[in-house]
């Protein structure tokens, strides 16, 4: 059904995949497609998508999937001549040394920004990206510590932050009342 | 008489690190407390009263509202993320709404698009208001910033007639709206109010947007052209300034948008005054949009879907799914992207605001060269909201 309703849609995607055979892509609905690219590819898809005239970086969103074991990264694009919201999805792993990837600054300029913004939420190191200091997030908060990650618990973090020492037990690591 | 230098001397002698007079240029703290930075802080390299080198400092207003919103039930969510942009805050919550009615499938009631589309441009016409008051106030003429804060206190009144609040309206909500409209009373004030704001704009004209010495304190300042604004992820008003017809409205049509008829303006300048200009031509438009609407008039009908869903709210489930959706702000595309695993709360909400890509990489690049008296200016000709940078 949707190859007769979202034509255009599908010849943009059509085009794109015939110049990046590593890709899967589809139409969502309109003005809406999604490719799924793997990691190390990421600078030469949005190299193509920014050929494509996809001007517009929205966006870098993380979603951490935990019992995958992976954070989902989806850079979303839009297209000022097309008129189309692209996501690119991409998959890491979740752990700290090997949560990295390559930064796409050179490309579009304001990636810097997004992922200053992911290193700082969820530790994902872009390399060649030199900002990488936390500008969010207050000075005082643990080393290490990466708030929008699913095992981060917001609840204990806060009791410790502003510790009601009187009520917390140390020996059971948690709050008493 | 001990000079001045002596004192500065004798204070570093001290301990005391005052003013490195060795050096040619000083470190300025700008904000967050600065009443022209509203609660934005800006670190400036100065020489002299030139700004040599300009780094943003945000998160100063961080309240952790994404991680927040994944703590709490779907329909709670939109009494938090309003808070995200104070002078605009329908948009957060339409945006939100759009999301996961996408993520249902839900078909949003006539009536319910028609009642958040004249909300949407209320919005507008307010927070352009009130910005005109925040870049009169850093001109010098306070006149035409009490004006305008007076004549939002009109759509302030209405809107309270509407949800019962004045700022934080917690009106729109998946699925539709929370209340119907007060009735024909409230139509014909609201007619009445776009009809006062229109014939006021003269006014405004005179005393600040055809205003001398307001075109030398705008004209030639925060130049971006293009190409610059693209690759910097510049919307809105800020990028119709450099020549692109950009309007989210127009792109990516939503609500009753398609139907109505409205232009874009575009400027080719892109300083200071162009920006200035194009929100002033987006004000007249906008309340030509509401006549519209108003001549238009609601349709009959449910004002939200109606679904078993929504008698239990708090264990109110959304299918798996994601979806993105973005309107057009005052500040340029607002977006939200929405992810839920199946259960009674978001899994993740992200909130794409104009002006994190605004009110860092592009402040400290218009920034470098400007004059100390220019930095405000520049600051409130990109309309940043600083608790959009923060979220």
């Amino acid at each position: 059904m949707g190859e007769v309703k979202w034509e255009r849609e599908q010849m943009l995607v059509d085009k794109i995949l015939e110049k990046a055979p590593y890709a899967e892509g589809k139409v969502r609905r309109e003005r809406r497609i999604e490719f799924s690219i793997p990691a190390d590819r990421i600078r030469d898809f949005l190299m193509l998508l920014r050929d494509n005239d996809f001007e517009l970086m929205l966006q870098i969103t993380t979603v951490d999937w935990p019992n995958d074991g992976e954070l989902e990264l989806i850079y979303q694009m839009w297209s000022v001549t097309h008129r189309t919201h692209a996501m690119v999805r991409t998959r890491i792993p979740r752990d700290l040394d090997k949560a990295r990837m390559p930064t796409v600054k050179d490309i579009y300029p304001v990636a810097e920004t997004y992922e200053r913004d992911a290193h700082d939420f969820f530790g994902v190191y872009f390399e060649g990206n030199e900002k990488m200091e936390m500008p969010w997030i207050l000075d005082d908060t643990e080393q290490g510590l990466f708030p929008h990650r699913k095992d981060f618990d917001m609840l204990t973090y806060v009791k410790k932050k502003y510790k009601l020492l009187d009520r917390f037990d140390e020996d059971k690591d948690n709050y008493v009342i | 008489m001990v000079s001045q230098n002596e004192l500065i001397r004798e204070a570093r002698e001290n301990g005391m690190d005052l003013l490195p007079i060795d050096k040619d240029t000083y470190e300025l703290f700008f904000g967050p407390q600065h009443m022209a930075t509203e609660n934005f802080s800006i670190i400036l390299k100065m020489d002299g009263h030139r700004v040599v080198k300009a780094i943003a400092n945000p998160g100063f207003l961080h309240r952790g509202f994404e991680k927040l919103a994944e703590y709490r039930p779907w329909h709670t969510n939109i009494a938090l993320l309003l808070r995200i942009c104070v002078p605009e805050p329908d948009v957060p919550e339409a945006i939100y709404s759009m999301a996961v009615d996408e993520i249902i499938g839900w078909e949003v009631p006539e009536r319910a698009q028609w009642i958040r589309t004249t909300v949407l441009e209320m919005a507008r016409v307010s927070a352009y208001l009130f910005w005109i008051m925040g870049l009169s106030f850093k001109l010098g003429v306070y006149t035409a910033g009490q004006w305008a804060a007076a004549y939002r206190e009109r759509l302030m009144a209405l809107f309270e007639q509407l949800t019962g609040a004045r700022v934080y309206h917690i009106y729109t909500i998946p699925g539709g709206v929370r209340r119907d409209i007060p009735g024909d009373k409230w139509l014909r004030q609201l007619k009445d109010t776009v009809e006062y704001i229109r014939s006021k704009l003269s006014d405004f004209d005179n005393l600040v947007f055809e205003n001398y010495v307001a075109h030398r304190r705008l004209e030639g300042i925060g130049v971006m052209d293009k190409k610059f604004a693209l690759a910097e992820g510049v919307t809105g008003p800020n990028l119709r300034a450099t020549g692109v017809p950009y309007d989210v409205r127009r792109a990516d049509p939503y609500l009753l948008y398609p139907e109505l008829d409205f232009e874009v303006p575009v400027l080719k300048e892109g300083d200071a005054l162009a920006r200035a200009l194009i929100r002033r031509f987006e004000l007249e438009q906008d309340l030509y949009i509401l006549d519209q609407l108003l001549e238009m008039g609601p349709p009959s009908g449910p004002y939200k879907v109606e679904d078993p869903k929504l008698k239990n709210l708090p264990r109110f489930k959304v299918p798996a799914g994601d979806a993105f959706a973005h309107v057009e702000s005052t500040k340029g595309d607002f977006g939200a992207y929405v992810v839920s695993d199946g259960k009674h709360k978001p899994y993740r909400v992200q909130i794409r605001g104009p002006s994190i890509a605004h009110g860092v990489r592009v402040l400290e690049q218009l920034l470098v060269g400007a004059r100390i008296a220019d930095v405000p200016v520049i600051l409130m000709s990109l309309d940043n909201c600083p608790p959009d940078i923060d979220r």
